[in-house]
């Protein structure tokens, strides 16, 4: 059972048309409910967040006091992508981040950000690993985590972070219009910003040549959509070596397509002798991340020797 | 400063962080005047509290408060300069917020309550709290010299536990129908390490929750201007519940307890926190 609203998914969550209680609604009123389902919603308050990661219905909640800088994180398949949000959470929950610029304020995701890096924890009887593969099924379009931060103390900001199945971007790549990389165009659409991720133990393994190919594929798709948005570059599992000219390979080409992108090596595996326990260079591109602003208009210079608005433009000088 | 003649805190904490021991002994403070509060006549109800002090008097800790407990018991207080007060304070089974943490339902009671109190006061146990080691914080190759895990606390939604007590104070931010992060005419949060006793530390209790939860100590600081932070030992020592202990037959359990000030000093006036009530609204 579920209310007739298209965007509403009571009484799972709050009511899309914004009353407190199911009771207000006439939409819900107009379907009829088993009795136990009446008595039990109508004394209470559902929570509009269900913490698990946002779908394209559920943003519409975090979007609403302010619009979030949403970094699409893009990568072949097992590239780390879902590992290193995992990092990063982990890293800023233990407070080993960042400057004092940025504060944690928040996030509407905290069970979808823990999922992601359970697995990464030291839990009685399991010793950590590396999050396992992001599943392509399920009806949702991607799952978005959800992060907010205070900076400088006063402005707040809202993050979203979108964490798909590498395999959507590898059709991407092959085919814009592929019918199952509807996840991936749609990062490309909303993002503001992309982290590139190219994978150094695929460049350095025994299918180097194919990794090579498929990450220089999705550079120039990436490169042709990104519409002047910034994208870094990041070299992930940066512990393990990958011969120069493999690199000058993927280097080049990713500048080709994205001139001005900036290059970041990141590993769980701290540098020897660092002992700091926050990895390598994952605070770096967290800090560079939440720098990133979306592009804005501008508008033209007016020209007009008036300050009043109603006279800026239009004038001819 | 205008303040009502009715003051209500809302007191949040989850099962086991000692929320009827502390009202029991606060209780005791102000029917004994031994601080800057004091009642100004008598309780309308007691009894929450009654079973709790009788177990204080032998020198014994209280059982558990049942789940579906809520009782709000107004009590008439005269503070520091004269100023009369009535302090509504709640006693429930902690449950009641694992259930709404649980259930992502919260009953529309919770909501009034959050709406109508002028301050919040979050009791943490930090010493059941901790953020988990992980791949990052201890590597693989340095499993050798792990240290065993001491815990044993149940993991609730499996969220960790400054999560889980992140996503309670964003639960009653919306419940209050503020977005998070406006931090205009909030409440005024009061954050007590309860048994501080366990910890055996002497560092000044927001210095404990950065340390110990660094997640919940940033947010706290992102939304609240000036969130009071205390540690708070009600009854000083571990008591049992079955073995009387003798110190407290004789002296009384008035004699016990004390609060961390932010800076560090403990001072045995256990009605110090209701200062955070005389305080002017954030800003």
């Amino acid at each position: 059972m579920k209310c007739p609203h298209e965007n509403c998914f009571a009484p799972d969550t709050t009511c899309a048309l914004g009353n407190l209680f199911f009771k207000d609604c006439a939409r819900w009123n107009g379907v009829e409910k088993p009795d136990a389902e009446i008595s039990r919603s109508d004394d209470e308050i559902v929570l509009p967040w269900s913490g698990s990661a946002l779908g394209r219905s559920d943003i519409a909640f975090v979007t609403g006091r302010r619009s979030p800088t949403t970094i699409g994180v893009f990568g072949p398949e097992n590239a780390g992508k879902t590992s290193l949000l995992a990092a990063w959470y982990l890293l800023i929950g233990r407070g080993a981040t960042l400057s004092d610029r940025y504060k944690f304020a928040g996030s509407f995701t905290l069970p979808g950000w823990e999922a992601v890096a359970r697995t990464m924890q030291w839990m009685p009887g399991a010793p950590p690993e590396f999050p396992a593969h992001t599943s392509t099924r399920g009806s949702r379009e991607q799952g978005l985590l959800h992060l907010a931060f205070c900076e400088d103390r006063s402005r707040l900001r809202d993050y979203l972070f979108a964490d798909a199945p590498g395999l959507w971007f590898q059709r991407w790549a092959i085919n814009e219009e592929a019918p199952d990389a509807r996840g991936a165009r749609w990062i490309v659409k909303n993002a503001d910003a992309f982290i590139l991720t190219a994978d150094c133990a695929a460049l350095s393994g025994p299918d180097r040549g194919s990794a090579r190919a498929a990450l220089q594929l999705l550079a120039r798709r990436l490169g042709a959509n990104r519409r002047g948005r910034p994208v870094a570059l990041v070299w992930t599992k940066s512990d393990i070596q990958v011969t120069p000219a493999m690199q000058a390979a993927v280097r080049d080409a990713v500048r080709s397509q994205i001139p001005n992108c900036e290059e970041f090596a990141i590993s769980m595996q701290a540098r020897p002798g660092d002992t700091a326990g926050v990895g390598m260079g994952l605070t770096d591109l967290l800090r560079h991340t939440l720098q990133i602003r979306r592009l804005t208009q501008a508008l033209p210079p007016s020209g007009a020797k008036t300050h009043d608005p109603l006279f800026l433009f239009g004038t001819r000088s | 400063m205008m303040k009502t003649t009715t003051e209500s805190m809302l007191l949040v904490g989850e099962s086991g962080v000692g929320k009827t021991h502390y009202g029991a002994q606060l209780l005791k403070r102000l029917l004994n005047s031994g601080g800057q509060f004091r009642m100004n006549g008598a309780a309308t109800n007691l009894e929450p509290f009654e079973a709790t002090m009788e177990c204080l008097n032998d020198g014994r800790s209280a059982a558990h408060t049942p789940t579906s407990t809520y009782v709000d018991s107004e009590w008439p207080i005269v503070g520091p300069g004269g100023h009369t007060f009535t302090l509504v304070w709640p006693d429930y089974g902690g449950e009641q917020v694992k259930t709404f943490l649980n259930s992502r339902r919260v009953p529309s009671a919770w909501r009034r309550r959050v709406t109508t109190t002028s301050a919040w006061v979050l009791m943490l146990r930090l010493h059941q709290l901790r953020v988990s080691d992980d791949l990052l914080s201890k590597p693989l190759a340095s499993l050798a010299d792990g240290e065993a895990d001491d815990t044993t606390s149940d993991k609730l939604l499996q969220l960790s536990d400054q999560a889980r007590m992140i996503e309670l104070l964003q639960i009653l931010l919306y419940l209050r129908g503020d977005g998070v992060g406006e931090t205009t005419n909030l409440p005024q949060l009061c954050l007590l390490l309860s048994c501080w006793d366990e910890l055996g530390e002497n560092e000044p209790p927001a210095i404990m929750l950065m340390r110990q939860l660094p997640l919940l100590s940033e947010f706290i600081a992102s939304n609240w201007s000036h969130p009071i932070i205390l540690g708070l030992s009600a009854l000083e020592r571990p008591l049992d519940k079955t073995v009387p202990d003798e110190e407290y037959i004789t002296r009384g359990p008035e004699q016990f307890g004390y609060i961390v000030l932010p800076d560090g000093k403990a001072t045995p006036d256990l009605t110090f926190p209701l200062t955070v009530l005389l305080e002017s609204p954030e800003e």
